[in-house]
């Protein structure tokens, strides 16, 4: 089932004097269930495009469909709604809630979806003990290294039960052992679960994961293997 | 997670900066509320002198009274008018005047008077001079007996000289000359207050004598049991002239009143000054006080009355000169306070700017996983209301103590500040006013700082761009 679909997507920004085209008419399908790594040199734009699939940055050409929703008509309150609904993020310096605990930080998403106290009280309690921090509910992120902290995201990310996750270099701030305890994370709830992750990398041990692979090179997709 | 309780958490990531500003707060409100306390604390101690216990917060007067206080304007009320108006709900005190000037006489000085004729006996609910009787004055005489009464310490003594032609009301302000503990000296007190005991008795109803204030009696060398001459006009262009014994000696704050004021009973002055029934003012007291009452109770007396030649002012329209007062200082204060606050708006704006700068890229990941900007506006809110309320609160409970202290136990000014003040009419003391609206109006003040201080964060959080904030 196609979960994201990119036609003719350009971005072009006008913010300096000189124009930058930092995305050139890019066409992508993601079937769920993939475990794609989008890579490519710094400035390839491969950031951009991730920033576009995730509603964060609107295409200047071109349409993005989200399971069927044309997102490039939502703006506002809309899209971070849909945002909610159906986008998981991790990011590469994880962005947890500083203030909030391992558990709260997971609550939060669903707190905010509406979800009943009990439900999320399972649901997080799952998802934690998932990426192996059923012990470190009350730990607030300082008190985590930054492997347990990118774990703690992840854990996020999949508390919304979303379509699909982005993860913008989720293992550049991490050490070999930490990256690869997540990666088999991932890759577990990947296959397990199904759910569908596309990350932004230059890490070698994450594209030698992924199932499939997409260069990018001065914002156009150079090649796209399958393994 | 409620989000007040993000914000609560969010307000201790920066413990010192949280506790500058709301220190900042504390230290504002501390301030306010002292100031605005000792301010309101005056007003009411010189309305308490002026007003309350003299002229009365209403008065009944003849419409030309105000520009024209002589005899001519003299009113004629009805005594199941004045009755009516004793009854009245909210009516505390009623009391006649007559007021006039004289010569005054004795011996052979003479200076001008003000006579005022008051009914002894309705007087002692608003003005009562009876306090006001010299009971005590230190003479030669008297200093020296005691300085040979071996039961005094040395240390009472060597202070007795500068007591000297002093008079007192009573023994508890010679105590407090004397720097004594009225409690534990009442031995001490018992003698000295035998040994300075002045002549003199309050006025009886329809008394034929007269008090003299004391500047005066002392001008005209008067003593209780001499007989005072008074000399003017009267009602009409009668001639009035009378000798009055003096039954006591008055001692009057104000220094410009205590050199000319001559009581007497209401029906001598009404006689004297060929009056017939006729007096000069009603002085009314009121249960309340406040503004709207005194409004009211305007009113209702106007319409009581209901004549065009009698009517009702109230404290001040007969005493602009302090209401006036009051309304200048009263006007500096808040100016003042105005300023204060202000620079501490600048101190919680501030902290707004940095908290917004430190925590742009923050805001930027809860928007892009899904918080609505309104919820993350809410929680800015949150967090600068606890500021604000932390302030406030600590503000006000420092104050407290302090406030609650000095109004049951006002300072006693000395020096010159407490010249000034008795040179004004006043009593030497600064009481605070006690805890009230005041103290919510620092909080609503407050409240209003930390609602401009949120329109930056807000306009901030709505104009915030997912992408730009990530790479912040």
């Amino acid at each position: 089932m196609k979960v994201i679909e990119l036609k003719k997507v350009e971005k072009i920004y006008n913010d300096s004097e000189v124009k930058v085209h930092a995305v050139r008419g890019i066409d992508l399908e993601f079937e769920e269930g993939e475990f794609a790594a989008i890579v490519g040199p710094s400035g390839s734009g491969k950031t951009t495009l991730l920033n576009m699939l995730g509603g964060l940055d609107k295409p200047t050409v071109g349409d993005i469909y989200i399971g069927g929703t044309h997102i490039n008509d939502l703006s506002g309150s809309k899209l971070i709604d849909f945002r909610l609904f159906n986008i998981g993020f991790v990011f590469q310096s994880y962005n947890l809630i500083p203030v909030l605990t391992a558990k709260e930080n997971v609550e939060f998403i669903m707190q905010m979806q509406g979800i009943s106290q009990e439900e999320r009280y399972q649901r997080t309690k799952a998802l934690l003990e998932e990426v192996g921090l059923g012990d470190r509910l009350d730990s607030r992120p300082k008190q985590l290294s930054g492997g347990q902290q990118q774990r703690v995201a992840v854990a996020r990310a999949l508390a919304s039960k979303p379509k699909f996750v982005l993860a913008d270099e989720p293992t550049a701030n991490l050490d070999s052992k930490s990256t690869e305890n997540l990666l088999e994370i991932m890759e577990k709830l990947n296959k397990e679960e199904n759910i569908t992750f596309i990350f932004s990398t230059h890490d070698q041990r994450v594209v030698k994961k992924a199932r499939r692979v997409i260069t990018v090179e001065d914002g156009k997709v150079l090649s796209d293997e399958r393994k | 997670m409620k989000l007040y309780k993000i914000a609560w958490r969010n307000l201790w990531r920066n413990r010192k900066r949280t506790a500058i500003t709301s220190a900042s707060i504390l230290f504002a409100v501390f301030f306010a509320v002292v100031m605005r306390s000792l301010e309101l604390g005056f007003y009411d101690h010189m309305i308490k002198n002026a007003i309350e216990s003299y002229s009365g917060f209403l008065q009944i007067q003849h419409v030309d009274y105000q520009t024209d206080p002589s005899l001519e304007n003299t009113i004629e009320l009805d005594e199941g008018f004045i009755a009516q108006l004793e009854n009245a709900e909210g009516v505390k005190a009623v009391v006649p005047r007559v007021q006039t000037f004289a010569l005054a006489s004795s011996g052979e000085q003479t200076k001008g008077a003000l006579i005022v004729g008051i009914d002894p006996v309705k007087e002692k609910k608003l003005s009562n001079p009876e306090i006001r009787l010299v009971r005590h004055q230190f003479t030669k005489e008297n200093i020296e007996r005691l300085n040979e009464n071996s039961g005094i310490p040395e240390s009472v003594k060597e202070k007795l000289n500068g007591l000297l032609y002093k008079s007192y009301t009573n023994t508890g302000t010679i105590a407090m000359d004397l720097d004594l503990d009225e409690e534990a000296e009442s031995f001490l007190l018992s003698i000295l207050g035998q040994e300075t005991a002045f002549p003199g008795e309050y006025l009886q109803a329809n008394d034929d004598g007269v008090l003299v204030s004391e500047r005066l009696s002392k001008y005209l060398k008067l003593k209780v049991g001499d007989t005072l001459i008074l000399y003017g006009q009267g009602y009409q262009g009668a001639t009035a002239a009378d000798l009055f014994p003096v039954r006591g000696i008055v001692s009057i704050p104000n220094p410009e009143l205590d050199n000319k004021l001559v009581y007497a009973s209401l029906e001598k002055a009404q006689y004297f000054s060929n009056l017939g029934n006729r007096i000069s003012n009603l002085a009314i007291n009121l249960d309340d006080n406040s503004d709207k009452n005194l409004k009211y109770m305007e009113k209702k007396l106007s319409d009581m009355l209901n004549s065009e030649t009698v009517t009702v002012e109230n404290w001040k329209v007969f005493n602009k000169v302090l209401w006036q007062q009051i309304e200048s200082d009263n006007n500096s204060g808040i100016i003042f306070l105005g300023l204060l606050y202000f620079i501490i708006f600048f101190g919680i704006f501030g902290t707004v700017l940095m908290m917004i700068h430190e925590r742009y890229r923050e805001f930027g990941v809860m928007v892009s996983i899904g918080m609505q900007k309104t919820r993350l506006s809410v929680i800015m809110i949150y967090e600068m209301i606890l500021m604000g309320i932390l302030g406030v609160l600590s503000g006000i409970i420092l104050s407290l103590p302090l406030i609650l202290t000095m109004h049951y136990n006002p300072v006693h000014l000395t020096g010159d500040m407490a010249q000034m003040m008795e040179d004004m009419g006043f009593e030497a003391v600064m009481p605070l006013a006690s805890p009230g609206m005041y103290m919510v109006w620092q909080a609503v003040i407050v409240a209003i700082m930390v609602a401009l201080s949120s329109i930056y964060p807000i306009r901030k959080i709505f104009a915030l761009k997912e992408i730009d904030a990530l790479r912040a």
